[in-house]
């Protein structure tokens, strides 16, 4: 049998076509990141300019587009903004949950219920008018906050994996929207939408396009999660606790109020989002008004690592690409799944960088 | 017989660490041959490299006549080489029989599972033990699991068998069947490696016997002429220790552990009624082999798990059930064995590293504004004080060298107000000159009146630093001596059936 064996072990186990090797990475300084970084956006640009070429959207078309017509005209300008506002605070709920590895794929659902939350204090006209929008963002900051306790609570006393039941929340939250859409909340002409709010539970307009005030919420917002994660001691904690938990506990930290806080205030960003786009645009409750930001919040988390300046930045481009696909769904008839694919292009090459940031990748011919 | 594997000069280091150094070994076709060390002696890590999990940094290795070259675990399997692993390889929801066909493909899956099904029976028949093929892996006992692992194995053609550490988990009676299997193995012609630190077994169950110590082969010899003082002395060494030993200050009782028991998630008991005081101005040194409740004592003494039955004692108050949070204001600290899992967050800086525990005391600024300018200072000095290579406060911790990153743990847990310091394998892994200071920092800790429990698998390190000695074994202190002890005593207890 010795020499079977023997026979066996001078085998080619490879072919001839050498070997790729992979090495962890030891250290890779920061230019070298920031260059591979630059290299798949890049990349991911190219490829998307590629695709909307082969779909007869020129160069010049592109430019004009997303560029000029975009950032380099007020009418695009102020569309963009306004299609930001909820996209830096549903950006900024995400980063926050995922700092501390709590994969909160709920923000739909909570940006529902904090929709409802601000519709609830306008529908009862809670209040003088003059505090009603106040009551309306809390509201809204309390409906997302809210809804996330379900979630918390099931995965601290049940160890219920975050990432399904917030999923499946948003499905309940969908079902609970609905409800008070077809029943108690109902506008008298029996469209699935609820009355429009009064001009007291509008947020006004700052004067430049459709933009409202809601912008001055989100950036506000993005300030205040700079100073909570880089300047308080809550968000060192947090820092620490998404970096190692059991180092954390093993030093002491406070690992289960870290993670609820983190949580709740992820939940309650949501929400503030939901009460900025129906006091803010809608000036209703409709059934629509939630559709797509689950996964724009997640792609700006994660485009942005988790930066809430960064994420800021990344919504507002996020923004001008929504804003430029919906004049290129018009003027060349093309479908709105062009949009999706290319923010995915963008997303799946930045992605890809991360392969040649963590491994050096060694080709050895033999 | 002839000769079944030959390693010749084998080298292999993991980041710069040397893990095995020029070890040469051959193994015989139709014996039982032990592998026997401490932890962290580099039997493991041997032979994974003939497994093809590893590939050596120099070295060779011969299957008969014929040299391995770029082996990986397919190619050794395909040779014949199976190997048990200490941690086993098996897929969790499913069964015995899916687990085997994984391993063993056997074409169209239905056919397959069912001529599988047949040979788990027939195998299992042959070794003389009892396994069901459609039991869920997770449903069965660690005993079971090696089973499936073992047929597994068997099924894939090995002929040569390692079993890495395969009787730690289990019961007497369990180890003995098991033993018994791998001499009948062996007398049908195939060549059965042991990996163990049980010396018990040599003689009984294994024809030729291989002690390693800090990577490097001691000695082989044939089983039969070993007596275990001979082996015990291979495995912990002779090494004198030096000892620059003050007496300790005299200071009252501050940790008193009365009886505290603990139970695995697997069910097995980790402790199994630890009873021990410690007072102030004292090294006790914990001597023990590697997986005898080192780690669940650790994680007792600061609160990451609570004892199931038994009380913790701190300066006489009664501090059970104590969490983390609640002993460290007592000024318990923790030096933990695995520094990258438990005391350092890799990827945040030298600073936030040190820093940490005091923004949580309030030192550096408030709960509105961390001052990072004063933690940046306060970490020059502690990476000043406690020389600390190659860190700036920026560095990423993760970068440092294993002794830098343990000096970067110890600067951070070793305040001048600790009462209680619980220690695990502070020096694994370090070079002489990080093993040192370590050691000195301990010392001053202790005659700064602080209580120190050095729990540690060195033995060299316990003779050298402990003022007290106490033996774990099967998750009790099984004996006690006051320095300077005779290193063979505590060694033969560490080993014994106790």
């Amino acid at each position: 049998m010795t020499n079977d064996a023997a026979g066996a072990a001078s085998r080619d186990s490879r072919g001839g076509f050498g070997r790729v090797t992979l090495e962890v990475r030891q250290r890779l300084p920061a230019w070298k990141h920031g260059l591979f970084l630059a290299i798949s956006l890049a990349a991911g640009l190219l490829i998307s300019v590629a695709v909307l070429w082969m779909s007869g959207v020129g160069p010049v078309g592109i430019y004009e587009e997303f560029i000029l017509y975009t950032f380099f005209n007020a009418k695009g300008l102020s569309n963009v903004l306004v299609e930001c506002t909820p996209l830096i605070l549903v950006g900024l709920s995400a980063a926050l949950a995922f700092r501390v590895q709590f994969w909160n794929i709920g923000l739909e659902g909570q940006l529902i219920l904090g929709g409802m939350g601000a519709a609830f204090f306008a529908l009862n006209d809670f209040g003088p008018p003059e505090t009603r929008l106040a009551l309306m963002m809390i509201g809204g900051l309390a409906g997302g906050a809210l809804w996330t306790l379900i979630p918390l609570a099931l995965k601290l006393k049940l160890n219920v994996n975050e990432i399904i039941s917030t999923l499946l929340l948003n499905y309940v939250a969908f079902q609970l929207l609905q409800d008070r859409l077809y029943g108690g909340w109902q506008d008298v002409d029996r469209f699935p939408h609820s009355p429009q709010f009064d001009v007291a539970e509008r947020l006004p307009r700052i004067g430049f396009g459709d933009v409202d005030s809601g912008i001055y919420l989100a950036v506000l917002a993005g300030i205040v999660v700079w100073w909570l994660i880089d300047r308080s001691r809550f968000g060192l904690f947090m820092t620490f606790v998404g970096s190692n938990a059991r180092m954390s506990k093993a030093v002491g930290l406070p690992v289960t109020a870290v993670v609820v806080g983190t949580v709740l205030l992820s939940g309650a960003l949501s929400g503030l989002a939901g009460a900025v786009i129906v006091s803010g645009q809608e000036y209703r409750l409709t059934t629509t008004f939630a559709g797509g930001y689950l996964f724009s919040g997640i792609v700006i988390a994660f485009l942005a690592r988790n930066n809430p300046i960064a994420a800021m930045l990344v919504a507002f481009l996020l923004g001008g690409l929504y804003v430029g696909g919906q004049s290129i769904q018009v003027f060349y008839n093309l479908p709105a799944g062009v949009i999706d694919l290319l923010q995915a292009i963008i997303v799946m090459c930045v992605t890809a960088s991360e392969l040649f940031v963590r491994y050096r990748i060694i080709w050895r011919h033999r | 017989m002839g000769t079944a594997l030959s390693l010749r000069d084998i080298s292999k280091s993991f980041d710069g660490r040397p893990a095995l150094d020029q070890v040469s070994l051959d193994i015989e076709w139709g014996m039982v041959h032990a592998l026997l060390g401490e932890n962290g002696a580099g039997k493991s890590t041997l032979m994974n490299i003939v497994a093809g999990l590893y590939a050596q940094d120099e070295g060779r290795v011969f299957f008969g006549d014929t040299e391995l070259t770029d082996n990986d675990p397919r190619h050794a399997k395909a040779l014949g080489i199976g190997m048990v692993h200490q941690h086993f390889k098996l897929v969790f929801p499913f069964t015995v029989a899916e687990n085997v066909l994984l391993a063993n493909p056997q074409g169209a899956y239905g056919a397959g599972l069912a001529e599988t099904r047949r040979m788990i029976a027939e195998q299992s028949e042959k070794l003389g033990f009892t396994l069901d093929p459609d039991a869920r892996v997770d449903s069965l006992s660690v005993a079971e699991q090696q089973r499936a692992e073992i047929i597994k194995v068997l099924l894939g053609g090995a002929r040569v068998i390692i079993l890495d550490e395969p009787t730690a988990v289990l019961t007497d009676e369990e180890a003995q069947a098991l033993l018994s299997t791998m001499r009948m193995l062996a007398a049908q012609g195939a060549a059965v490696i042991l990996v163990t630190h049980k010396l018990n077994e040599v003689p009984a169950f294994t024809d030729t016997v291989t002690v390693m110590r800090g990577g490097r082969k001691v000695a082989t010899a044939a089983s039969k002429d070993t007596t275990p003082a001979e082996l015990t002395r291979m495995m912990v060494g002779s090494a004198v220790a030096d000892v620059q030993h003050r007496p300790p200050s005299e200071h009252g009782v501050v940790l008193e552990v009365q009886d505290i028991a603990l139970t695995r998630a697997d069910g097995a008991p980790a402790l199994n009624g630890v009873t021990l005081s410690v007072r102030g101005g004292e090294i006790y040194g914990v001597a023990g082999v590697g997986g005898n409740g080192q780690t669940e004592l650790a994680a007792t003494l600061v609160g990451l798990q609570q004892a199931d039955r038994g009380t913790i004692l701190m300066d006489g108050e009664d501090v059970t059930p104590a969490d983390t949070r609640s002993l460290r204001r007592r000024g318990v600290a923790f030096v933990p064995a695995e520094r990258m899992a438990y005391g350092l967050a890799e990827d945040m800086s030298v600073a936030n590293n040190y820093a940490i525990a005091g923004v949580d005391r309030g030192e550096f600024g408030n709960a509105v504004w961390t001052r990072r300018r004063r933690i940046g200072a306060a970490t020059q000095a502690a990476i000043s004080d406690f020389e600390i290579a190659g860190a700036a406060p920026g560095t990423r911790a993760g970068l440092l060298s294993g002794g830098n990153a343990q000096k970067l743990v110890l600067a951070r847990e070793l305040r001048d107000d600790a009462r209680l310091l619980v220690v695990h394998s502070p020096t694994r892994g370090l070079d002489v000159r990080a093993c040192a200071a370590v050691h000195r920092v301990l010392m001053e800790a202790r005659d700064r009146g602080a209580a120190v429990v050095l729990i540690s698998e060195d033995l060299d390190e316990i003779f050298k630093i402990s003022d007290r000695i106490g033996v774990i074994n099967r998750g009790r202190i099984v004996g006690e001596f006051d320095a300077p002890a005779d290193r063979h005593d505590v060694g033969a207890l560490m080993v014994g059936h106790a």
